[in-house]
């Protein structure tokens, strides 16, 4: 369990590159038209040339690509998963390879590879986009992003909020979780070996002392806000405003006219 | 020796732009029966120091020894490791979970597999050595106890595993002078009657200079003086680098010292020190 240190899936780097620089809100209309623009594709090139803007995206964020990859283990089982999948029961074609009522057929290679490399693409540029934009970003564009739903009486703020508050407790959850279950391990608890339903029996040490400390520390924050007069969204300003610049609008037209090429020539 | 490390180092998140040297190459050695001060300021390394002697952390350099076992050399069991080097994490309070004393101070004696007679025993002996009677405080529910009562019926989970030694990291932060001086003074007790090895992890000098007979003190992941509490504090640039100050009676005393006067500069207690002074006064007058 010492893995959970090393959870890096969405985990923000800090850095001054132009897809750091670049505002939230046009990094999150162009994330969503990219998305879009992936699912249009239809051939093989058309997800090379696209790889190719995200190799190109990808070198100019000056991200660590060790560091990158490490992020990407997560989906690994997943994308194999849709692999196996698409290969066994996707029928149709020449067959490949045949083992009792096991084929491999044309068509689920086919599929398969098509389906994996589109996932592929969109987990890393979804990555790209969580790897450069600061927690706090990322919830500012979210609430821009909910404004138009305020008519439907959706609490654009509050949701906002809320994820922000999410966000910044997760590691101080897990370090916590990660001491109390040292202490109780200094106490000899085994965490580690047993069945499922020990396993689960043995795990009470554990999480009662970490959701009273939930509550205590969501107690604390509460009350924290409220001496701060916090009333949700309503009429609250910002302290940094955010401005959209050109480079702003360049990077969303980027993303548009990748989508438009791809409709238009039927990569 | 009891515990020893050999070029000990420790890297939190090794291999990811987060990574950080908590440890660079401490050797140290504690002995059987000894009171251990481990002394630096936040982030000096001393909390990730202690997790090492009971196995709780793994060290990304060098061996830890416990009797001269390496015991991530698959020469000692773990979990028989942690019952004789117990430890009480900060806050303890935080890590109680039962719904009643009894059970949460029986947790660590369970988890050694003992029941029965022996196990009320232990109990019994882990909540009287905190000064918590055992009948009161048996069937309450250790969430309804105030802040000083639940540290100590932490301490006595730990205790009721009859451990060889204590390793304790800033058992008093958070608490009153009143309640800090009680626990101490159980400690000091313990140390005295039972022969309790303890390993007292602290940034508070005052407290540590009366109770410890060894020091270690670190800064930055490094181990930069060793000695008694009177040795130590004569380097006091050292001490001060570590952006910790000596005790202020230490400094008067040595202050003293340097302009000639004849004063001892190993006591720590204000009544000696009082007492020092006031002979110094007294023969100057004569």
């Amino acid at each position: 369990m010492s893995g959970m240190r090393s959870i890096t899936l969405g985990h923000y780097l800090p850095g001054n590159s132009l897809l750091h620089r670049l505002d939230p809100r046009a990094k999150l209309v162009g994330l969503l038209i990219l998305i879009a623009a992936l699912f249009l594709i239809r051939t093989f090139s058309g997800f090379f040339y696209f790889g190719l803007f995200f190799l190109i995206a990808f070198i100019s964020s000056r991200l660590p690509w060790r560091y990158f990859l490490r992020g990407l283990k997560p989906v690994l089982y997943i994308v194999i998963f849709t692999l196996i999948l698409h290969f066994l029961f996707t029928k149709g074609g020449r067959v490949f390879w045949r083992f009792g009522v096991l084929t491999i057929e044309e068509n689920g290679v086919y599929l398969g590879s098509f389906m994996t490399l589109r996932l592929i693409l969109l987990v890393v540029t979804t990555l790209l986009v969580t790897l450069t934009t600061s927690p706090i970003a990322f919830a500012d564009g979210i609430e821009f992003l909910l404004r138009p739903l305020r008519i439907f009486r959706v609490p654009g703020h509050e949701i906002a909020m809320m994820m922000t508050i999410a966000l910044r407790f997760i590691p101080t959850l897990m370090e916590e979780s990660d001491k109390i279950r040292k202490a109780q391990m200094a106490r000899g608890a085994d965490f580690e070996s047993g069945n499922i339903f020990r396993r689960a029996r043995n795990l009470v040490p554990l999480l009662v002392p970490l959701f009273v400390s939930a509550f205590r520390r969501a107690d604390d924050l509460a009350v924290a806000m409220e001496s701060r007069c916090y009333r949700g969204g309503e009429n609250r300003t910002k302290m940094r405003q955010r401005q959209i610049t050109g480079l702003d609008y360049l990077g969303v037209f980027t993303a548009c006219g990748i989508a438009l090429a791809i409709v238009l020539t039927g990569v | 020796m009891l515990i020893e490390t050999r070029d000990l180092s420790f890297t939190y998140m090794p291999g990811t732009p987060f990574q950080v040297e908590a440890l660079q190459s401490v050797n140290m050695t504690v002995a059987r029966g000894e009171f251990i001060g481990i002394i630096g300021e936040t982030g000096s390394g001393k909390s990730t120091l202690v997790q090492h002697f009971n196995g709780l952390l793994k060290p990304t350099g060098g061996e830890i020894r416990v009797e001269g076992k390496n015991i991530w050399a698959g020469e000692i069991n773990l979990r028989t490791l942690r019952s004789r080097i117990a430890m009480l994490f900060q806050f303890p309070e935080h890590q109680l979970f039962e719904e009643t004393v009894f059970n949460d101070v029986s947790f660590g004696p369970r988890n050694l597999g003992l029941s029965g007679s022996e196990l009320t025993e232990r109990v019994r002996f882990g909540l009287e050595s905190m000064g918590l009677d055992f009948d009161t405080y048996r069937d309450r529910s250790p969430f309804q106890l105030s802040g000083g009562e639940k540290r100590r019926v932490a301490m006595a989970g730990i205790l009721a595993m009859r451990p060889q030694v204590v390793v304790l990291d800033e058992p008093t932060a958070g608490m009153d002078p009143a309640g800090r001086r009680q626990f101490l003074e159980q400690v000091k007790r313990l140390h005295r009657e039972e022969g309790l090895t303890v390993i007292l992890v602290t940034h508070n000098m005052e407290e540590i200079a009366l109770l410890a007979e060894k020091l270690f003190v670190f800064n930055r992941g490094k181990l930069v003086l060793q000695g008694s509490p009177a040795e130590v504090f004569k380097s006091a640039a050292v001490i001060r680098d570590t952006g910790l100050e000596i005790p202020a009676l230490s400094e008067l005393l040595q202050r003293l010292s340097e302009q000639g006067k004849k004063v001892r500069t190993d006591l720590f207690s204000v009544e000696e020190a009082a007492a020092e002074i006031l002979q110094l006064v007294r023969e100057d007058r004569s």
